[in-house]
């Protein structure tokens, strides 16, 4: 669920998906659920010439499992939090192992 | 299908063709359909080829029974012969009349839009057409408000009881008739009485009242599948209609071309339920689809109502028919594809599937009962912390998920109970509570679920995962030995002394582990106890024990106490610690949770390696002049000023006198005074104690004698400083940031007697010159700020830059 938490405090920010097809789609981060799909709302595509199909695209919906990168804004990362999430999760994980 | 198991379709009724057989006996109710299609290729109608010769079929010998099941005598209109004991029969029949006026009083209460007039084209007997007109039975369901009574007609028995022999020509109509009876209304009456009322169109269906003990049948009036489960049963059938309409109810059957509608008005134009859609397969085996012979051709043509008579008609009428009707057939079809699976889902289906797909939601949220912040803290830790601290986008934050379940569940609780009569609200009412429970039963379920993640069926090859939102499937399953729980923390401890990287960094983590649950501590106090209350005061004592043990756990993960080993090689273990940068960032949490003994603790041992510090280490490395550091020196001094130094200085702050006395008499003991003195974080450090003891001593708090030391102490750091006063900058004079040795300078100063600061003033004149000479040459800001930052030094041994001109 960490990720999950983390991908929900960036909503309504602009991230940047690079997908598995190497497409690189930039948007607003509109929501995001337990399986990371990804709903974005005014779309750019990076390399639109070579996409050319996605020009009119204005939203969409991303699965989760074709992404292989989401560039996210800094400034939007609590990066002593999201270590402490991380141990947190960690910690949970050794838990449910046991 | 009956009571009592037996068919009790008639046999004087099972010669009108399809209509009289069994429920469900027809597999394809539209096989007509597609005979209907075939007729499209070749022109000619056969009546064969669409009347399926049951009639002649028909068995008068099957009669034997429906004495012992209706218990009318088959040819005593007495009706005495079998069932004197057959209560049933006999009371229904005495109140049948009260029945039947129910039903009309019924009928009045929910008025329905059709036209009487159009009642009254398909209301009296009319033999010939009766075949195409045939009562579906399912009238009454057309009302959306209807609730199937289930008491039994009598005028289904009345047939019986009088048996008035019906002649062939009479058959086709007598099921849609109340047949006369003796306490009955007579067949005269029940028409006058529709006309008037041109309503009750289940009033003039008895046949169909015995099939209402199908439980498929009773469900009717939820089915429709445009409609929302659990849609309220009686709003008004003109919304309802609309709504149908909307949903893609075929055109024919809410306006049937003109022509079609004066001869074959099965489907009354005002009732769409009656479509196959609505009615299930019952009513699509009924209603006679697309019988070619028994429908009429466009308007103005003669009306056909026996397929002889489409025989006589001009070639052209006929292809104009057939077209239409090929057209309807088409159309029908594709509704009966459509509709396929209708019906085959109960409402007890539907709920079961709207349970787990609650429990879904509700499991994978959280719960619904769960609205314990510690679960949710452990789930969504980043979420909610994040949203606390720059304010969420979400509104309710410490109900995630949760809640929109409960909402949901409460809406459509709302809704059908805002609308539905008494039975329906409180069906509703149950279904709600029963399906909450459930939610919470299942939910209680998936807590207690035991730990494995997989059920491998014996003597099966694969395995079923469980999964939910919160630990989908594994696709990979590891065991983890178990044995690498044991041997690791015995490693930590061996490793220590060698200090390599992965030893300090699990310290490192061990500390924040330690952090993290002294912080949950602090959530969980309890509230202050108040006097007398024994039991508060022992929760209390309990958790400051807690506290206490957890601030031990912190402390030995951070060994600051392991021995100072001097000349050694390898860095004190706290030392080592605050050389990464995760260590560095805990200094402000930890000081939260230790005392001012431990405080002071820490900053001696800081002091103590001052010069083994990497923040001091490495600037001193890079050597005088050199004006820039590695890029990383640079980030670990500003993290050490920013993380290290503010928890340092408050503890400074409030420390006795004595203790700076002594941290300043280490610093020249243990300490390279000169090269600490040519970094960031050394002059820090000095400046801090110097201003410290000068606040003291403005405060009149140092007693004499203190004084006198620390007077002995700051002679002698003077005097170890002042060669190299002239190197304590960094780089040349165009590198910005030199205000915190100014600040230093200026610390000096204040404390130092006259003669050290004219000292003072001869060792930096020359940067001081440089610095007023270089601000001329920058903008007004930056200069005023660079000037500024002197001024700092110069006002603290009594002059200023203004005076240098």
């Amino acid at each position: 669920m960490l990720f999950f938490s983390f991908f929900k405090t960036l909503t309504n920010q602009t991230v940047t998906i690079e997908l598995k097809n190497d497409i690189r789609i930039r948007g607003i981060l509109k929501s995001v659920d337990q399986y990371l799909n990804i709903k974005l709302d005014d779309v750019e595509v990076l390399d639109l010439d070579k996409y050319p199909h996605l020009s009119s695209v204005k939203n969409m919906f991303i699965r989760g499992s074709v992404v292989r990168y989401v560039m996210l804004p800094r400034s939007e990362v609590d990066v002593g939090l999201l270590e402490d999430a991380t141990r947190r999760e960690a910690a949970n994980q050794v838990g449910k192992a046991r | 299908m009956s009571f009592f198991g037996f068919n009790t379709t008639l046999p004087r009724d099972r010669d009108r063709g399809p209509s009289s057989r069994g429920f469900f006996e027809n597999p394809d109710p539209f096989a007509e359909v597609a005979r209907a299609s075939g007729i499209e290729d070749d022109d000619a109608i056969d009546f064969e080829d669409t009347y399926d010769g049951l009639g002649d079929q028909l068995d008068d010998d099957q009669d034997e029974f429906n004495d012992d099941t209706f218990g009318g005598g088959g040819d005593t209109a007495t009706g005495g012969a079998v069932g004197r004991d057959f209560d049933f029969f006999g009371r229904t029949a005495q109140v049948a009349d009260a029945i039947g006026e129910e039903q009309i009083r019924y009928s009045l209460q929910n008025p329905r839009a059709a036209p009487a007039a159009q009642q009254e084209i398909h209301a009296p007997p009319q033999p010939a057409a009766e075949p195409t007109t045939k009562r579906t039975g399912y009238e009454k369901y057309s009302d959306p408000g209807y609730i199937p009574d289930l008491q039994a007609k009598s005028s289904v028995w009345g047939n019986l009881q009088k048996k008035p022999e019906p002649s062939p020509a009479m058959m086709p109509a007598m099921p849609s008739m109340p047949a006369p009876s003796r306490k009955m209304m007579s067949l005269e009456e029940v028409e006058a009485q529709l006309r008037n009322q041109g309503h009750s169109f289940g009033h003039m269906a008895p046949q169909s009242m015995p099939q209402m003990h199908d439980p498929s049948f009773m469900r009717h009036p939820q089915d429709f599948p445009t409609l929302p489960e659990g849609f309220p049963t009686n709003i008004p059938p003109e919304i309802l209609r609309a709504q149908l309409e909307k949903g893609g109810l075929p055109p024919h059957m809410a306006h049937p071309p003109p022509g079609v509608q004066e001869l074959t008005t099965s489907p009354p134009q005002n009732l769409p339920p009656q479509g196959p859609r609505h009615a299930g397969p019952p009513a699509q085996r009924q209603q006679p689809m697309p019988p070619p012979p028994s429908r009429g051709p466009n308007g103005g043509l003669p009306v056909i109502t026996n397929p002889q008579q489409l025989v006589h008609l001009t070639e052209e009428q006929r292809q104009a028919y057939l077209m239409e009707d090929a057209k309807r057939a088409k159309r029908n079809h594709k509704i009966f594809l459509l509709s396929r699976g209708n019906g085959l889902m109960t409402p007890q289906d539907k709920n079961f599937i709207t349970r787990i797909q609650l429990q879904q939601l509700v499991a994978a949220a959280g719960n619904v009962a769960d609205s314990d912040p510690e679960a949710v803290l452990a789930e969504d830790f980043y979420y909610q912390v994040y949203s606390q601290i720059r304010g969420a986008p979400r509104q309710h934050p410490h109900q995630p998920l949760g809640h929109f379940a409960q909402t949901y569940l409460l809406q459509t609780g709302n809704r059908i109970g805002g609308h539905g009569n008494r039975r329906a609200f409180q069906s509703a009412d149950n279904h709600m509570q029963r399906m909450q429970q459930q939610v919470q039963r299942a939910v209680e379920a998936a807590k207690a679920k035991p730990k494995n993640k997989q059920l491998i069926i014996e003597g099966s090859l694969g395995k079923i995962s469980f999964s939910n939102a919160k630990a989908p499937k594994h696709m990979l399953n590891i065991k983890r030995p178990d044995s690498s729980e044991g041997v690791r923390p015995k490693k930590l401890q061996s490793d220590l002394s060698v200090g390599d990287r992965k030893s300090l960094l699990g310290n490192i983590e061990a500390v924040y582990n330690a952090l993290m649950s002294m912080e949950d501590m602090e959530r969980t106090m309890p509230p202050p106890p108040e006097e007398g209350d024994t039991e508060a005061i022992q929760e209390h004592m309990e958790w400051r024990q807690k506290v206490q043990s957890l601030n031990q756990k912190l402390w030995q993960a951070l060994k600051v106490m392991e021995p100072i080993v001097p000349n050694s090689t390898t860095p004190h273990p706290f030392i080592a610690f605050l050389s990464y940068a995760k260590g560095k960032k805990a200094i402000p949490r930890i000081f939260r949770h230790i005392d001012q003994e431990q405080r002071v603790t820490i900053l001696t041992m800081i002091v103590v390696h001052l010069d083994s510090l990497d923040v001091v280490r490495l600037a001193q490395a890079s050597g005088p002049g050199d004006a820039q550091l590695p890029v990383a020196v640079r980030e670990a001094i500003d993290l050490f000023s920013l993380a290290v130094m503010p928890s340092l200085l408050g503890y400074v702050n409030e420390a006795p006198f004595n203790i700076i006395i002594g941290l300043l008499g280490l610093v020249i003991a243990q300490t390279q005074v000169i090269g600490v003195a040519r970094t960031k974080i050394g002059l820090g450090i000095l400046t801090m104690l110097l201003s410290r003891a000068e606040l003291v001593k403005e405060a009149g708090q140092a007693s004499e004698r203190d004084w006198q030391q620390w007077v002995e102490k700051f002679n002698v750091l003077f005097d170890m400083l002042e060669p190299g006063l002239a190197h304590i900058f960094p780089g040349s004079i165009n590198s910005g940031d030199d205000m915190y040795v100014w600040q230093f300078l200026a610390a000096v100063g204040i404390g130092a007697s006259p003669e050290q600061q004219q000292r003072l003033v001869i060792a930096v004149k020359d940067r001081v010159m440089e610095t007023v000479g270089y601000s001329k040459t920058l903008p007004a800001d930056m200069a005023s700020q660079r000037l500024g930052n002197v001024n700092l030094f110069m006002r603290a041994i009594g002059l200023d830059v203004e005076l240098l001109g």
